[in-house]
């Protein structure tokens, strides 16, 4: 396994998600983000104390974005065939086997992988068992 | 690439299969990703340019070119060279520079060919085994009482 190729520090401006506005009172509003439109409403008016709506200004840096902690990108492989894809690209690129790929089939890619020194995220799923 | 039609330019073919062809590999994740699988693609990524010298297989590094004239006959435009497991790899560097660049095939290639022949032979390197882990603190703990 190579390491990743060097890369700006990642910066997370805002690392907790966005909850919808009084999600925490009611049963019946639902957790996932939606932006207040009351008239009166203090989150869309951005009082002092109230929760942070989501904005664009929270978008990570465009050369960190979609990256693991690693520096690496993910990309989805199914089979050994898929890994070969990455040869020329594992400092910037790693494996992520398909969750429904079988163990057997697993392990074939991981011996691929690491003949061409590619990263599997998930390099231990159906593999190890546990003790 | 381009077929003898005289009114046919490559960028013409590039605008037609560049949405669809059999090589193209995308995927949504990590921001969404093309490859491409053709044999012929050094960087395996899916691109106009990246068309031309290819190397793999079973210990052998096999180079791939395409003749000009034969267009219509895609299957025996292909010249392969293939050095064996036990060349140099400095020598395979060398034949694949000069086949790329010397000889007027496609001098824009030749770093990217001859990096790609350093990756196969990487690859074909024996690995070393992940040594097995050795836990400390409360696992060892609880490894050894499973031992006992």
């Amino acid at each position: 396994m190579v390491a990743a190729k060097k890369h700006v520090p990642i910066v997370k401006k805002h690392s907790k998600t966005f909850f919808r506005h009084q999600s925490d009172r009611f049963m019946r509003v639902g957790s996932s983000w939606r932006k207040p439109k009351g008239i009166d409403n203090c989150v869309r008016r951005r009082f002092r104390g109230v929760i942070r709506m989501p904005k664009i200004g929270y978008g990570s840096n465009k050369k960190t974005r979609h990256m693991m902690p690693s520096g690496h990108k993910a990309f989805l492989v199914h089979n050994p065939k898929d890994v070969e894809l990455l040869l020329m690209h594992n400092r910037t690129y790693a494996a992520e086997i398909a969750h429904a790929v079988s163990s057997r089939k697993r392990v074939e890619i991981l011996a691929k992988a690491k003949a061409l020194g590619v990263k599997v995220t998930n390099a231990k799923g159906r593999v190890t068992t546990e003790a | 690439m381009s077929v003898s039609r005289p009114n046919v330019s490559n960028d013409l073919i590039w605008q037609i299969t560049r949405n669809q062809n059999a090589y193209l590999v995308r995927r949504n994740t990590g921001g969404g990703s093309q490859f491409s699988r053709d044999p012929l693609n050094l960087v395996n990524k899916h691109s106009f340019k990246a068309v031309g010298v290819q190397s793999d297989e079973n210990g052998n590094v096999v180079v791939i070119t395409k003749k000009p004239n034969n267009a219509q006959q895609p299957a025996q435009s292909l010249v392969t060279v293939s050095y064996g497991p036990k060349t140099s790899t400095r020598k395979i560097y060398k034949g694949v520079a000069s086949k790329t660049a010397q000889h007027g095939y496609r001098a824009d290639v030749r770093e990217e060919a001859v990096s790609r022949v350093s990756a196969l032979r990487r690859a074909g390197l024996p690995k070393k085994e992940t040594p097995a882990s050795k836990p400390r603190g409360a696992k060892a703990r609880q490894a050894e009482e499973k031992s006992e």
